[in-house]
């Protein structure tokens, strides 16, 4: 396999990757949220189409147009969230789409033993006739993997393997790894945890913004190296930071967990700050702000807001303590389609427009009015269904919505998330003149300049725990980086 | 990659025309159905516009009328269908009558639309809370309650006992029969509640994103559950009405009902995925299968032969609501 170049014009895409990996050698691919690594491997595996760019299979160019076509060519992958049948036994899993067949009915004698022979050559003790969806989450990653080494591959990939595993199944899976390697399969392999990246790959990507940076063989790099690679960009001030002036702390969490996938975390905002709470993805950011929210159910810690300690089961229940929360899934979460930006803006605060349940449409369009105006959506007309609006209109339609609610914490997940850049600098803007106002906000971002630019303190979390609140003065994407990938601990 | 998925601004102007008249078609196009069966109706029959047959269209109307109110806010909210609307009109029916001789004609009544509206109750909270799917857990109520009904009266018919009750339902105020004046009261009560109100508000959030709505701190679960409860109120109200009408009930009474205010509420342009819809909508889809039912009964049209039709005008909506949702105009 020589030489993958792909272009990828457009925003958060890949421009111009070269990638080349060599059989029987696993190549690691790293990099930021965002920078591109995923993309490229759905490329490779038939997923998505690239604007420009060729594959070339040991030296013969080939075009995959789905991934049927990259799996004729030898290419598996294994995605990071499993893709398998959980009312299906493993046997069945291990073959699925390719099953033996006798006189056109599975051969299900044929199965059972072909996946003994596989599971056992990549060394996992699982029984072949076992309902998928009883193993572990572990166990079934196993399977995932037997399944793409059943296919006899040329090429595996492994997207995030070791995210759901104990470190002694990781452990297992990299033996598992070795004896691929031994049987000169090419492996590509994407992690965040850099340690692991050091063990056993043989060469290191390092992929930044959509583009190559370096690659280089892993013997020889240091884990400060790849996160200095990683991050590390022109360091230019998009993000002017307004000076507000910091009170006391309006919210303070202790101990805040839900007994999955987060444990411990405490913080506090204070009026005036803007908190950046920050880590890769799955690490438990989402989950931490949909808790406080009142989602997502809390198992244990307590929430104070203004020195009160306060219980929230329900996101009424937050509004009425006066924290509001715009969630990263704008789409899923944020809009109510069928409805206008007015319906939408009303929607939290209704009550308070109404009497006796009659809404007052005076009272509705004024307030729709007031936040179209102030937050300069555009189009500036309230009563336009809010999906015809562009995705920064339709963002500040949701943090208008929120700001109705008069809130004293507000929470933003990746605000700025898939907006374009007018619409990001706007609503930088619009956070700067919320804080002069006093109010304390939370801010998850995943862009390291956006959350060094804007916040003031920082939160990094990894794995379900957070740090403590890092003043800014302290921190850099390089530290951030080492944070949130456990190459340091706060 | 976001910027595919967004609407452009500006190169819409084509498109936006193209809208604006499938949206007057969307608005207007029931209305000039129902004309031209009107008109049709009125030359091929002298029957036709009698006002016998106008009171005998608005009679029918009003008892499925009443249902396809409520039916209106379970589409609306996304709630699919309420099946158990049967059993709760059989359970209007046969207890406004079976309680007539021991606790007297008006209570009976009230004790009736209040167990049917319970039956909604239970429905609502099956699909609000436990998160079971609404043609399930309406089906099951639907059944269980029905079989109580049955065995509550001992599976036979039950006969009216108070002739003043069976009177005041054939009353008529300015010749209009005083049933059709209870559906336009439900009507009207109807349409305020679900157009102007908090928790019409509410229905129409959770109903177009439920995610969204509860996290817009909408009490989602309960406003579902409310859904059912209306429609059990309004099928127990029309089955009650339905029971003194004709002074006597059986268990099977309600059948049908379900499907032609599903039919009616469909056919008016109320999205089966819900979200969007009104009253007044699903009202006018009443008025042209009934309409349309009538003349087709007038001109002898056998009775498959209209369900045929009836069938077709189901999935001529259906088909026209998934249309327009894709051009983002309904």
């Amino acid at each position: 396999m020589r030489g993958i170049t792909k272009t990828f014009p457009g925003v958060k895409a890949l421009s111009d990757v070269n990638f080349q990996v060599d059989y029987g050698r696993v190549h690691a691919i790293v990099g930021e949220n965002g920078a591109g690594k995923s993309t490229l491997m759905k490329i490779l595996s038939g997923i998505y189409l690239p604007t420009s760019g060729t594959t070339e299979i040991a030296g013969t160019e080939v075009r995959m147009r789905k991934p049927a076509d990259a799996q004729r060519h030898g290419i598996r992958m294994v995605h990071q969230e499993l893709n398998l049948a959980p009312d299906l036994s493993v046997a069945e899993n291990v073959y699925l789409g390719r099953m033996p067949r006798r006189l056109g009915l599975a051969n299900r004698a044929a199965m059972i033993s072909g996946a003994r022979a596989i599971l056992s050559e990549i060394g996992a003790t699982i029984d072949p006739a076992a309902r998928l969806g009883d193993l572990s989450i572990s166990q079934q990653q196993l399977v995932e993997i037997a399944k793409a080494y059943a296919a006899s591959p040329r090429i595996i990939v492994l997207d995030e393997p070791t995210s759901s595993l104990s470190e002694h199944e990781a452990a297992a899976l990299f033996r598992i790894l070795g004896k691929m390697k031994a049987a000169g399969i090419a492996i590509i392999y994407i992690s965040h945890r850099l340690k692991e990246v050091l063990d056993i790959a043989d060469d290191v990507t390092i992929l930044r913004d959509g583009a190559m940076i370096e690659t280089r063989p892993a013997e020889g790099i240091t884990a400060a190296e790849m996160i200095r690679l990683m991050v590390g960009r022109e360091v230019a001030n998009v993000f002017p930071k307004v000076q507000s002036e910091i009170g006391a702390p309006v919210m303070k969490v202790t101990g805040l967990g839900d007994g999955d996938s987060f444990d411990n975390v405490s913080f506090d905002v204070r009026a005036g700050e803007i908190l950046g709470l920050t880590g890769l993805v799955g690490a438990g950011r989402t989950e931490v702000a949909k808790a406080i929210f009142g989602l997502l159910p809390v198992a244990k810690g307590t929430l104070e807001i203004n020195g009160k300690a306060v219980t929230i089961t329900s996101p009424a229940a937050a509004v009425e303590a006066g924290i509001v929360y715009v969630p990263e899934d704008r789409k899923g979460e944020g809009i109510v389609p069928a409805m206008s930006v007015r319906e939408n803006i009303s929607l939290p605060v209704l009550k308070h427009l109404s009497r006796l349940g009659y809404v007052s449409l005076k009272a509705d369009k004024a307030l729709a009015a007031k936040y179209a105006a102030d937050l300069g959506i555009a189009p500036p007309d309230p009563e336009r269904r809010i999906n015809l609006l562009s995705g920064g209109n339709q963002q500040k339609a949701v943090l208008s919505k929120w700001l109705a609610a008069n809130p004293s914490v507000l929470i933003l997940d990746e605000p700025t998330r898939g907006v374009d850049v007018g619409a990001k600098a706007e609503i930088h803007r619009i956070i700067g003149e919320l804080v002069a106002q006093g109010m304390a906000v939370v801010m998850i971002s995943s862009e390291l300049p956006e959350v060094l630019g804007v916040c003031d303190r920082v939160v990094v979390m990894r794995d379900g725990h957070a740090s403590p609140p890092l003043d800014r003065a302290e921190l850099s994407e390089e530290r951030i980086m080492a944070l949130a990938t456990g190459e340091e601990t706060a | 990659m976001s910027s595919a998925s967004e609407p452009a601004q500006g190169t819409g102007s084509r498109f936006q025309r193209n809208s604006a008249m499938l949206e007057l078609l969307s608005k207007a196009g029931l209305g000039l159905a129902i004309l031209v069966v009107i008109l049709y109706g009125a030359l091929s029959s002298p029957v036709f516009f009698t006002t016998g047959n106008m009171v005998n269209i608005l009679t029918s109307m009003a008892i499925v009328g009443i249902v396809v109110v409520g039916m209106t806010f379970v589409l609306v909210v996304g709630g699919l269908a309420d099946l158990s609307v049967p059993a709760t009109i059989a359970c209007g029916a046969i207890l406004s009558l079976a309680l007539q001789p021991s606790i007297g004609a008006v209570p009976a009544f009230a004790l009736a639309i209040a167990l049917a509206g319970f039956c909604g109750l239970i429905s609502g909270l099956l699909v609000g809370y436990v998160g079971i799917n609404p043609i399930i857990a309406t089906l099951g109520v639907g059944t269980i309650v029905l079989g109580i009904v049955q065995a509550a009266v001992g599976g036979v018919i039950v006969y009216g006992t108070n002739p003043a009750s069976a009177d005041f339902v054939k009353s008529r105020v300015f010749g209009i029969p005083t049933i059709v004046l209870i559906f336009l009261v439900v009507t009207l009560v109807g349409h305020f509640v679900l157009g102007r109100t908090t928790w019409g508000r509410w229905t129409f959030a959770t109903g177009s994103n439920a995610n969204a709505a509860k996290a817009s701190a909408v009490p989602v679960r309960a406003v579902k559950a409310g859904a059912f409860v209306i429609t059990g109120l309004c099928a127990g109200l029309s089955g009650g009405l339905l029971g003194l009408t004709l002074q006597s009930a059986r268990p099977l009474v309600g059948t049908g009902y379900e499907f032609s205010a599903i039919t009616a509420v469909v056919v008016g342009g109320v999205s089966i995925m819900g979200g969007f819809g009104s009253v007044p909508r699903a009202i006018v889809g009443l008025i042209f299968v009934s309409v349309l039912t009538n003349v087709m009964v007038l001109e002898g049209v056998r009775t498959p032969t209209q369900g045929f039709v009836l069938g077709l005008l189901i999935a001529v909506a259906v088909a026209a609501d998934v249309a327009l949702r894709r051009r983002g105009v309904a």
